[in-house]
């Protein structure tokens, strides 16, 4: 039975994964707010770990900065742990809640979208790169932030889809069965 | 149900050393990696294309909403300046011809001895931290690795990564973009410089030239004056421009306070230097001297550039085919 939800879950995650990223490199490139690219990938990242947890959205944020790097022709790994991170982050405060309100899942996807951008310009200077510090950052993390909260109720469910996520309480009969 | 436990911690613990290993691996240059890399290129490929179409009318509507009023008084703007250059341009074609001519006697090699691949801007980078641009042009076209792109008005960048169709080219304004370059002085400078003045005395049955210089205070004898002006650039320094983020301008770097050939002074044209292990061939225009930043010590002057070419409307790149003689060969 978990062989066959793992491979759902790829399956459904990289064929969505496909769909943000060519959002991502289209529209999101071209419609900027205040010079900032919104990161719709990143959002589906914090989405998924918003909906289901630190550890499915740790390993959706795995596959999608993956399929980001080797799409962007940034350095393969990078994208990857940002947004394993970032997946991690949104998916923390569900240890508080089971089944949190639908701001409460913003909120958590805001956190978790402005941990996983922080981290890029993190990972940039540990592989040696300079200047990618700047004011400007002070922008990007509300921007992207922000975005990612109000995307959140559009891409949750399509993230429980993604990651074959059943509500709570659906969860809660099979296990009195 | 638990939503956390410490076994979640151990997967995003071997997740982030995954992405390190493989980011250790992709820097160091991996085969596998390109490969996967290059695989996956062909796969998205046509996703991306109808992504493009899908949101090509949703861009279209934003770019009318927010450009509109800009591009209205920018139009209004190069309008006149179109005019004004009319006149300009006719002499200056006839400079580059009269330019390349001497290069070519002088046996030297100027940007039109080497070819060129002309691509069509097809994406823009997905990040806020990076100046990428994509193009539609890749290996199957010539493209390398390290080639310079230029457009009409100068150096936009240089190929980071190919893929046969298309190409990755970072903007001169990313931070990770260095390239030499030389700080000349300006046109009206190098002609005065330049310029000589021969007498060519009519008494001599022989027709021998005789040459004074005028800075000299000599007079000139009688005969036929000949003022011959020879354009000799004068590099007033070297350096390397670094690219600082889409926020700010390009500075250059390693700048000594005095040079041997004048201040460098604001508006000064800067140009790419070349040399064997330079990735950009000489000569190609970057920009001018914006400012003149003086630094305490010994840290020297360093130079915000402006580059002439606008990056933010690039639509059309030209990726030289030139590899210095240190890449050639491997």
């Amino acid at each position: 039975m978990n062989d066959v939800r793992a491979r759902v879950w790829v399956t459904r995650t990289v064929l969505v994964g496909f769909v943000v990223l060519s959002l991502q490199m289209t529209i999101a490139t071209e419609i900027r707010v205040f010079g900032v690219v919104i990161q719709i990938v990143l959002a589906f990242v914090v989405a998924a770990g918003a909906a289901s947890g630190p550890g499915e959205g740790a390993k959706a944020g795995f596959v999608l900065g993956l399929m980001y790097d080797l799409a962007s022709g940034l350095p393969l790994g990078s994208t990857a742990m940002s947004m394993t991170f970032g997946g991690y982050a949104a998916g923390w405060g569900r240890r508080y809640r089971l089944e949190p309100t639908w701001w409460m899942l913003a909120a958590l996807a805001a956190i978790g979208a402005a941990v996983g951008e922080v981290f890029v310009p993190v990972i940039r200077v540990l592989t040696g790169e300079t200047g990618v510090f700047g004011a400007r950052i002070a922008i990007v993390l509300p921007v992207v932030a922000l975005s990612a909260a109000i995307l959140s109720p559009v891409l949750i469910p399509i993230a429980r889809w993604a990651l074959a996520i059943r509500p709570a309480e659906v969860r809660v009969t099979d296990a009195d069965t | 149900m638990a939503t956390y436990s410490p076994g979640r911690r151990r997967v995003v613990i071997a997740l982030a050393l995954t992405s390190l290993f493989l980011l250790t691996l992709d820097l160091r240059g991996n085969q596998v990696l390109d490969g996967v890399r290059s695989g996956f290129g062909i796969v998205y490929r046509p996703i991306n294309r109808a992504g493009e179409v899908v949101s090509a009318p949703a861009v279209r509507l934003w770019r009318s909403f927010q450009e509109f009023d800009d591009l209205e008084e920018e139009n209004r703007q190069l309008r006149a300046e179109i005019d004004a250059q009319r006149s300009a341009e006719i002499s200056a074609q006839n400079a580059i011809i009269e330019n390349q001519d001497l290069l070519a006697l002088a046996g030297l090699e100027s940007l039109a001895s080497y070819g060129s691949v002309t691509g069509r801007l097809v994406g823009q980078s997905p990040t806020n931290f990076d100046q990428q641009v994509e193009i539609d042009r890749g290996a199957l076209h010539g493209i390398r690795v390290g080639m310079a792109a230029i457009n009409e008005a100068g150096l936009v960048g240089k190929v980071t990564s190919v893929a046969p169709q298309s190409s990755i080219i970072m903007l001169v304004t990313d931070p990770s973009y260095a390239v030499p370059v030389k700080i000349l002085a300006p046109k009206d400078e190098v002609a005065i410089a330049a310029t000589s003045t021969t007498v060519i005395s009519v008494a001599d049955s022989d027709d021998t030239a005789v040459a004074t210089n005028e800075a000299n205070g000599e007079e000139a004898t009688e005969g036929i004056v000949e003022t011959t002006t020879t354009m000799v650039e004068i590099i007033r320094e070297t350096g390397v421009l670094r690219g600082q983020g889409s926020d700010r301008l390009p500075r250059v770097s390693f700048i000594a306070p005095a040079t041997a050939f004048g201040q460098i002074e604001v508006g000064d044209p800067v140009f790419t230097a070349g040399g064997s292990t330079s990735l950009a061939p000489p000569n190609i225009p970057l920009g001018r001297v914006l400012n003149v930043i003086t630094r305490a010590g010994t840290a020297g002057q360093e130079l915000e550039i402006e580059p002439t070419a606008d990056l933010d409307r690039l639509q059309f790149v030209r990726v030289v085919l030139y590899q210095p003689a240190s890449e050639v060969g491997q």
